[in-house]
């Protein structure tokens, strides 16, 4: 292909500041029709931002955008939407109680101001999604929808206004293995089709797979533009954090102990269906299977935030009730949940309080909390997990997505439990936070704690596990060593289901 | 000065201020020592419920009936005090109980009945006020006791009594909110229900002691307002409720929850308060003042609301003054 020919869009130089910090600097990035660029980076390497001066949200300080080698301000997102650039967010941006249709039309109804035009609204959904081979009904209600489904729609969403590029930001990460697998031969699909697609994620592997093209981004800049022939992930990641790193994984085997925590055939209203597990000390049993299996419920019911139907949990060899998270805690169980967002951080905290917020009994004097208690033990842990020292008195919503995980962490190692459940950890965070993590949870272990890790990313799961369940439907099926098993293990297990747990 | 332009007081303090020098530039009248003391007299009703109000709005609630709960609670301390022989210390030791309790009540049917907190306390406004309508006939209860007045009009040190509770009650509910574990509690709920829940917070009971905090308070309030007028009546505290909450908003406190500072709502009860009494002085009839009110209120919030915006107009037309523009985008623009 000559190199001139089917540039959809161009950035070139891009020089983006917010007072002192640069968060792109001279960033050039060619975007063709009919090719899946992939773009990687760490946390704060200036992705973000180069993604929305593309779309509109921040005007660059130098530096030139180019709409089929035309030079274009995109002044604004409305802009950035009329010249054809479609971008699917990280959060999905649908509203649950309308149906597909209207989610797709939403703002740009047909009809004239009095009719929102049902019709013509449903007629040019089901072409849309038609020509996207998306077998989804136009109306359904999104709420009915399983996430891997409701992406599907936002992107058919994003494709609706004649898009003519799209931009993925973080896509797979609320999906599951086989339905990030549906996603990507859709959007192959698109490619084909002459689209040009700019993707962005963390999950490395499913990069190299899809992608035709990688931009990697460091420190602002970009530091390496790889092509089809040299997709190699250990020289991605070296390029990303800029320096080699041989153990991307760090499991020391730690001889398992006695037994810390034992579920004996529990069962919630959410969805846990008679599980009975056993974690022991100076273990990582993993929880795999695909999304919406139940492992996150297994979770929720083993620190007491969904009452039990039947069963009973045991803690240290002796029967314990669990009636609410607030006993979970006090019995020295942690949970990292699996969304920051809505069920991890409080935003109008700083990272001081997120820490000690599971901790009160610590600093907690009758009438008065003590504070100066509170910043040492904080300060200690901010030190211990390296987060950004700004962590400290700072509002966590301007923190990068790895520091907001690694208070979170901070948080429950500040309870000192030796239950750790970990719910998709490193989700959405870089390869420096997520080797971090992977060494704490070595550390944990070290220590003669248990760690219950689940985790999506089938290769983080069988090489930081000792054990793996595989969970299907609210139950395990299989218990093996993860040494045993394989990827195909994971999935082919979860599909076929047999009931021999 | 950079601490001081990001403190949460700072918005309200300068709100208050603003007021008071453009209600002293139409008239000489303000600045005068009665009309000072009248002004400490007039918001420590509307301060003191004040803190109430913000505790529930912390945790992301709204508390619409103190109004009616001091029509209630003075008619039952006029009562006490009149027809029932109750001694002065107990009656108002049973006013104050009884504002909790009725907070409790509020607090219990929002946070374990699972009813949003505007409809519980809706529910309260009807039904509270009828309620104080079942007590005498309807009739209000005048000459309660020689010694409420007192109460109210006191004076220690030459300085009007209202003063010092404004000062002990808002010390004790800037502790309780900054310092104590209840308070911390409060704004964790307000923030996020689910995080808190999960980490180990009593969510329901921290909403429970949050309309207790707004019960008593209004019970303090229902004692100063008999006071004021040694009687107690069923048409008393009518929009009250209001005005306690207008204080919180313009002090700042976010109605999602979780966010605000409660010495703020001080502040915002003082701007709400000048300008009316300013707008007396000044012999405007109360209909304006009602709509003046209204336009504090879209203001305060809206300055608060557009910081960002307003100071990234401030900022663009400067560097726009300053910078020439890049060649870039002059060659965009010919195009």
């Amino acid at each position: 292909m000559d190199a001139r020919d089917g540039i959809a869009w161009e950035l070139r130089g891009i020089r983006k500041t917010f007072g002192p910090i640069v968060a792109n600097d001279n960033v050039s990035l060619v975007l063709r029709h009919g090719q899946i660029h992939g773009l990687v980076g760490e946390n704060g390497s200036g992705k973000s931002t180069l993604i929305k001066t593309l779309c509109g949200a921040h005007r660059p300080d130098s530096g030139a955008i180019l709409r089929e080698g035309v030079p274009v301000h995109v002044d604004n997102p409305f802009i950035a939407r009329s010249l054809g650039i479609a971008t699917v967010f990280q959060e999905f941006s649908l509203v649950p109680h309308l149906t597909v249709a209207e989610n797709i039309h939403l703002g740009r109804w047909p009809g004239p101001f009095f009719s929102l035009g049902w019709r013509s609204m449903r007629d040019a959904a089901t072409r849309v999604l038609d020509s996207l081979n998306i077998a989804i009904s136009p109306d359904a209600v999104v709420r009915d929808l399983s996430a891997a489904e409701q992406q599907l729609v936002e992107i058919a969403k994003a494709m609706a206004t004649n898009a003519n590029v799209i931009i993925l930001d973080e896509p797979t990460t609320a999906l599951g293995a086989r339905e990030a697998d549906h996603l990507h031969g859709l959007l192959k699909r698109m490619r084909d089709a002459g689209t040009a697609i700019l993707y962005i994620s963390h999950r490395l592997d499913e990069v190299v797979r899809l992608v035709d093209v990688v931009t990697v981004m460091r420190n602002g800049r970009v530091v390496g533009v790889a092509g089809e022939t040299s997709l190699d992930l250990s020289a991605i990641i070296t390029l990303m954090i800029g320096r080699e790193v041989h153990e991307h994984y760090l499991k020391t085997h730690t001889e398992p102990g006695e037994a810390l925590l034992e579920a004996r055939d529990i069962a919630t209203d959410r969805g846990v269906r008679g599980v009975s597990l056993t974690l022991r000390r100076g273990e990582v049993l993993g929880l795999g299977g695909v999304l919406g299996s139940g492992r996150t419920e297994i979770a929720r019911a083993l620190f007491g935030a969904d009452p039990l139907t039947r069963g009973e949990i045991l803690l240290r060899g002796k029967p314990i009730h669990l009636r609410s998270p607030g006993d979970a805690i006090a019995a020295g169980i942690a949970l990292l949940t699996e969304n920051r967002k809505t069920d991890g951080l409080f935003f109008n905290f700083n990272g001081t309080e997120n820490i000690s917020v599971a901790n009160f009994k610590d600093i907690d004097r009758g009438f008065w909390l003590d504070l100066r208690r509170e910043r040492a033990a904080s300060r200690e842990f901010i030190g211990k997990l390296q987060v950004t020292p700004e962590a400290e008195a700072q509002l966590v919503d301007r923190l990068s997505g790895g520091n907001q995980q690694k208070l979170l962490v901070a948080r429950w190692l500040y309870t000192g439990a030796d239950v750790f459940i970990f719910d998709e950890p490193t989700q959405g965070i870089d390869v420096g936070t997520k080797v971090a993590i992977y060494r704490l949870i070595d550390e944990i272990t070290a220590a003669g704690n248990g760690v219950l890790l689940i985790s999506s990313e089938d290769r983080e799961l069988l090489a930081m596990s000792d054990r793996v369940a595989v969970v299907r439907r609210g139950q395990i099926v299989r218990i093996a060593k993860a040494s045993e098993l394989s990827k195909a293990d994971l999935l082919g297990n979860a599909e076929l289901g047999t009931a021999a747990a | 000065m950079k601490r001081w332009l990001s403190s949460p007081l700072t918005g309200p303090v300068v709100a208050t201020i603003v007021v008071a020098l453009l209600v002293m530039s139409t008239t000489n009248r303000f600045l005068v020592g009665g009309n000072l003391n009248n002004l400490a007299l007039q918001v420590s009703i509307v301060a003191l419920l004040a803190i109430g109000s913000t505790a529930v709005i912390f945790i992301g609630g709204i508390d619409l009936s103190p109004g009616s709960m001091i029509a209630l609670l003075t008619m039952i301390l006029a009562s006490c005090l009149k027809f029932w022989g109750v001694g002065f210390w107990p009656a108002i030791l049973i006013t104050l109980v009884l504002g909790a309790g009725i907070g409790a009540l509020n607090g219990f049917i929002t946070a374990y009945g699972r009813i949003p907190a505007f409809i519980t306390t809706l529910a309260g406004l009807s039904a509270y006020r009828g309620i104080a309508f079942m007590f005498n006939n309807g009739s209000p209860v005048f000459d309660a006791s020689t010694q409420l007045e007192p109460l109210f009009y006191g004076h220690v040190l030459g300085i009007p009594l209202p003063f010092f509770y404004i000062v002990a009650f808002f010390a004790a509910a800037h502790w309780l909110m900054r310092h104590m574990r209840l308070g911390r509690a409060i704004y964790a709920v307000g923030g996020n229900a689910n995080a808190a829940r999960l980490s180990g917070v009593n969510v329901k009971r921290t909403q429970l002691y949050a309309f207790v905090v707004a019960g008593f308070m209004t019970a303090v309030g229902a004692v100063l307002m008999a006071a004021r007028l040694n009687s107690g009546s069923p048409n008393y505290g009518t929009g009250l409720e209001l005005q306690a909450i207008a204080a919180a908003v313009i002090g700042g406190a976010s109605l999602s929850g979780g966010r605000g500072d409660i010495r703020a709502s001080l502040f915002g009860a003082l701007t709400i308060t000048i300008v009316q009494n300013g707008l007396n002085l000044n012999a405007v009839p109360t209909s304006t003042q009602n709509v003046v009110i209204g336009i504090i209120i879209v203001l305060a919030v809206g300055i608060d609301m557009w910081r960002d915006e307003l100071s990234r107009i401030a900022l663009f037309a400067r560097l726009r003054g300053a910078t020439a523009r890049n060649d870039v985008n002059r060659e965009g623009e010919q195009k």
